[in-house]
């Protein structure tokens, strides 16, 4: 009953509210955007509360993160001391604790979407979805309280906390649990979660490390050349990119292992399996040449040239021509089956090279997060 | 089709050499890596420069050909297709699709249904067959107009690439036109087959300016040479600025610039920086780079292990000094100066390592009569290191080492006076001699004999101290005691030894602050671990080259920008056929195609319905149901008659 006049409330509601938070933002902090930042940030609210109208959990997502990050905001009170003296700043809602917490949920919700694939039962696998969402929305106010935090640290030094590898992967681990739980919905196949968690898990794995290792969990000031509004939209249009093809890959396992005969019991129709990783790597395509083409306009304003065959430019182009064959493949000549399948976990292999490797082993102008 | 994937491979291919092997990186550096036989064979494949490589702009032209041509067959079928509503499909294989539906009716309305569809986003036709009805239906023509759009958006954006590329550099130099200038010299020489005109359609070339500085023309950077490209203004450097965040990275880097228009002479006066250009006569010009532009420097050299006395010396970055040391003359080359630099201090033990500004520092290179250069980097102000702080100077003896540091301990007042005044008195004879006849006062030795032995041996250990450091007096006991020691023993006797020199060295100094009272350099209660550095610093200063230790007093920071000018005029292509891109990937992965086709024979109240989509998709089914619930609602049906369905 609550469910439904919650429901009934934010199916009216939820776009005033963004209006209203937008223009609260542009008003107290319009000394602090360009013209730009200002359309983008017009942009983000119509483009979530179009997402809030396509699928409304995204609504309860949306409302909640922000809901923990504004009481994380007014904790803070102004102090980034109080990161350490409040206890709730500390253990819970501090953008470092709530990322802890997010690293924390999505392995045990990993765990439980097996524990739901062996024992078929809904209130395991219900379980793990509602997991996945709380991971995702703590995740969410990690990096907003981040963004905040940013400021504290100095005025001049405050930045969305898309511009290091340690934010990035948080910022993959987001979005690739989000496109993950949108499909689960629409195409009701939850057992995925089994395989897609694992990918995130790994990057979750790859954060402990960069944090408790390398300390990279620190916020940096950006350098001049990232100093541009380009970035918030360059970035997690790549992210988008990136986390589909992941997704994609994931599925195809689960597509091999059904094919093989591997836990065949378990798992959905091989033609729903193989429709979701088309889905996957056709969402990830378009943002990924988006995002590709954005880098290029922002690139041609920072670096003189939209293109110069940076070694990051060069292996976008690769992962680019990569899924552009598939596609082609899949749409034109009509393949299906195994070898797709396969392709596909070629391709996050290429992506993650040009995701991770680059940084490593290449040097460039984009090297911001080196290991 | 099979030639473009081939070619779209060998693309991939070609950028992946690209990326590992670094591009653009001064000759040199190749030959030192692959030796000069692999050299010559890399450099003919062009794989120095694979982006501008002949056959690489080549593989472009033929994935424009292949593709065009692949546009040029297909799109024909492809509108003959739009153009076509299939109206000449029989009953029978309409039954044959997997949605197909009959079913009797009431009330049938052409009018209604094209209504209908027509609120669908259906384009319809209506037919009369043999006086039966036939409407067909469809909608989503976009999904294949996509596959041109795609394919001519990659035509296009190739054709902006190559516009943008240097082809046309590429066949002047083939026909002898142009010549890449190889030596450097000023830019009135350059020949005119050196020099790009103003009109040259496309160019990415740069300008590095002194503060002050005017520029006319710009370079070309190209193979292991340069062109000059004419610009139709001339740049004059006002002055330069980098900005530091509290933290002490750069935050951002400004050059207030004048910019004159050659022919009219009108002149505007704009601040570019990193994101934010300046496009002047279709010439963009950007923030790219900084470096020095000729600080002046105020030395003072120091003899670090000689009784040799201080001198000042001034120099300028990118000037050289001579100087004659032991009757060898050195060539001090002065490359650079840095006003900031960030480093990871570890400021004390409990801390982790922090990013922090330590101040100035220059670079130079002293040669000797042979030719060979050692390369040093000094620091102008103390770094702190663990609690302690020290000068640090680097030196190694090829750009492919990294520095070595010497550590020369700041005395109390922060200053390296105080290291230089442990070696002068180390180099004094006479103060060691007292300082050793204090040690003997102190100590417990009663005979004349073990004091003098003491005496003796002290003297010879300090001696070999002075002259080559620690190294010299290990090798020197090797030398004097028997082989007898064991390895234990002998690491005990070094320790002694080592410990010996520290207290001629505390010796030293307690006599050095004693007489002279006024003026604290050694505090006398905290100067253990300073004399321990010193000590070490001394004996490494045997190992860094010249000994010579240059102290920066003062500068006069004057800073160079390296700006880039580009002028592209394949950037509109670029972005058009982006656009088109985008647009068409969405058309070919978004849109679905739907056919549809209604019939109703002459006189009967039997309906079929038939879809088809060309791309079976699990939602279809569920869109293709919906819309024959509504058709049937539509025209009122009565009763459903079975399909049978021939397997397809």
């Amino acid at each position: 009953m609550l469910e439904k006049i919650k429901d009934k409330f934010l199916e009216n509601y939820f776009s005033l509210i963004l209006s209203f938070l937008t223009i609260f933002s542009i008003l107290k902090f319009h000394d602090f955007m360009d013209h730009y930042e200002i359309i983008i940030l017009i942009g983000s609210a119509i483009l979530f509360s179009w997402m809030g109208k396509m699928w409304h959990n995204f609504r309860n997502l949306f409302l909640s993160a922000f809901l923990f990050s504004f009481i994380s905001i007014y904790l803070y009170q102004g102090s980034l001391e109080q990161g350490e003296l409040n206890f709730f700043l500390k253990y819970f809602l501090a953008s470092q604790s709530a990322i802890m917490w997010m690293t924390a949920l999505y392995p045990l919700s990993l765990i439980i979407y097996w524990i739901y694939l062996f024992s078929k039962q809904d209130f395991y696998g219900n379980l793990a979805t509602k997991i996945t969402w709380v991971a995702t929305m703590i995740g969410f106010v990690g990096l907003l309280v981040r963004w905040h935090e940013s400021y504290l640290i100095s005025i001049d030094i405050g930045h969305i906390p898309v511009s290091n590898l340690y934010e990035v992967f948080v910022l993959f681990c987001l979005i690739t649990s989000l496109l993950y739980l949108y499909y689960e919905e629409k195409l009701k196949i939850k057992k995925m979660g089994a395989f897609v968690l694992i990918i995130i898990t790994a990057a979750v794995g790859f954060i402990l490390w960069y944090t408790f290792e390398k300390g990279g969990n620190q916020i940096q000031p950006l350098v001049p050349a990232l100093q541009s509004y380009w970035m918030k939209i360059h970035v997690p249009a790549n992210f988008i990119g990136y986390g589909a093809f992941s997704m994609a890959a994931m599925i195809s396992v689960a597509y091999l292992f059904k094919e093989k005969n591997i836990l065949v019991d378990y798992l959905p129709k091989l033609d729903i399996l193989e429709e979701m990783t088309y889905k996957s790597i056709s969402i990830g395509f378009i943002f990924f040449t988006i995002a590709t083409i954005l880098g290029a306009v922002w690139a041609a304003e920072a670096w003189g040239g939209y293109w110069s065959w940076d070694p990051k430019e060069t292996w976008a182009l690769i992962v680019w021509l990569n899924y552009a064959a598939w596609l082609h493949l899949r749409l034109i000549k009509g393949l299906r089956g195994s070898i797709l399948a396969w392709w596909s976990l070629v391709g996050l292999a290429v992506t993650t090279f040009a995701f991770l490797g680059v940084n490593l082993f290449l040097s460039g102008l984009h090297s911001y997060g080196e290991l | 089709m099979r030639f473009a994937i081939t070619m779209f491979s060998l693309l991939g291919i070609a950028s992946i050499i690209g990326t590992v092997l670094k591009q653009n990186e001064p000759y040199n550096n190749y030959i030192i890596k692959f030796g000069q036989f692999w050299f010559d064979i890399f450099e003919k494949l062009g794989l120095y420069n694979v982006y501008q490589a002949f056959w690489f702009l080549l593989i472009l032209i033929f994935l424009i050909t292949s593709t065009s041509l692949c546009i040029f067959r297909n799109t024909p079928k492809i509108l003959k297709d739009y153009k076509n509503f299939q109206e000449h499909i029989r009953e029978k294989s309409l039954l044959s699709f997997k949605h197909s539906y009959q079913f009797t009716f009431k009330n049938f309305s052409v009018k209604k249904i094209i209504l209908f569809l027509n609120s669908n986003n259906y384009r319809v036709k209506h037919k009369v067959i043999d006086k039966g009805d036939l409407i067909t239906a469809k909608k989503g023509d976009f999904q294949k107009l996509g596959y041109i759009f795609t394919h001519l958006a990659i035509v296009i954006i190739s054709i902006g690439g190559l516009l943008d590329s240097n082809l046309v550099f590429k066949v002047q130099e083939l026909i002898g036109v142009k010549q890449i200038q190889l030596e450097d010299q000023s830019l009135s020489k350059i020949p005119q087959s050196g020099r790009m005109s103003e009109n040259n359609l496309s160019y990415r070339a740069s300008v590095l300016l002194s503060e002050g500085d005017t520029k006319t023309a710009a370079i070309l950077r190209a193979k292991e040479g340069y062109l000059v490209q004419e610009i139709p203004f001339s740049i004059t450097l006002k002055d330069f600025n980098i900005e530091h965040y509290s933290t002490g990275q750069p935050k951002s880097f400004k050059s207030n610039l004048l910019v004159t228009d050659k022919k009219t002479g009108k002149s505007i006066n704009k601040i570019i920086s990193v994101n934010k250009p300046l496009t002047y006569k279709g010439v963009t010009i950007y923030q790219a780079a900084f470096e020095d532009g000729g600080s002046q420097l105020d030395l003072k050299v120091w003899n670090l292990n000689s009784l040799t006395p201080s001198f000042k010396m001034n120099s300028e970055i990118f000037k050289n000094n001579e100087l004659i040391f032991e009757h060898q003359k050195l060539i001090f080359e002065f490359s650079d100066f840095r006003k900031f630099n960030i480093l990871e201090v570890i400021q004390n033990e409990k801390q982790k390592p922090k990013p922090t500004n330590v101040g100035p520092n220059f670079l130079y290179k002293v040669r000797n009569e042979s030719g060979q250069a050692k390369e040093y980097q000094t620091y102008q102000l103390p770094i702190i290191i663990e609690g302690k702080y020290f000068f640090m100077s680097g030196m190694r003896n090829s750009p492919q080492e990294e520095f070595k540091y010497l550590k020369i301990p700041a005395d109390y007042n922060l200053s390296i006076e105080g290291f230089m005044i442990l070696k002068y008195l180390l180099n004094n004879p006479e103060k060691i001699k007292n300082a050793i006849n204090g040690g003997i006062k102190k100590s417990a030795f009663k005979t004349n004999e073990q004091k003098k032995a003491f005496e003796l041996g002290t003297r010879s250990i300090i001696n070999a101290f002075i002259k080559g450091g620690y190294n010299l007096v290990v090798k020197e006991m090797d030398l004097n005691i028997s082989q007898k020691l064991s390895s234990s023993d002998k690491e005990k006797a070094v320790k002694t030894y080592i410990n010996i020199i520290y207290l001629v060295g505390q010796e030293l100094i307690k006599e050095y602050q004693e007489n002279n009272k006024d003026k604290i350099i050694f505090p006398i209660n905290d100067s253990s671990s300073f004399i321990q550095n010193a000590l070490t610093a001394y004996s490494d200063s045997f190992f860094y080259g010249v000994p010579l230790y240059l102290e920066l007093k003062d500068f006069k920071h004057v800073q160079a920008s390296g700006l880039q000018l580009t002028k592209s005029s394949g950037k509109f292509w670029i972005y058009l056929g982006s656009i088109l891109l985008v647009f068409g990937i969405f058309c070919m992965i978004y849109i679905q195609e739907i056919r549809l086709w209604i019939f109703r024979k002459e006189g009967s109240n039997k309906l079929v319905v038939s879809l088809a989509t060309n791309r079976d998709r699990i939602d279809f089914d569920q869109n293709a149901i919906r819309l024959k619930n509504q058709i049937k609602k539509i025209v009122n049906y009565n009763k459903v008659i079975n399909v049978r369905k021939n397997k397809r």
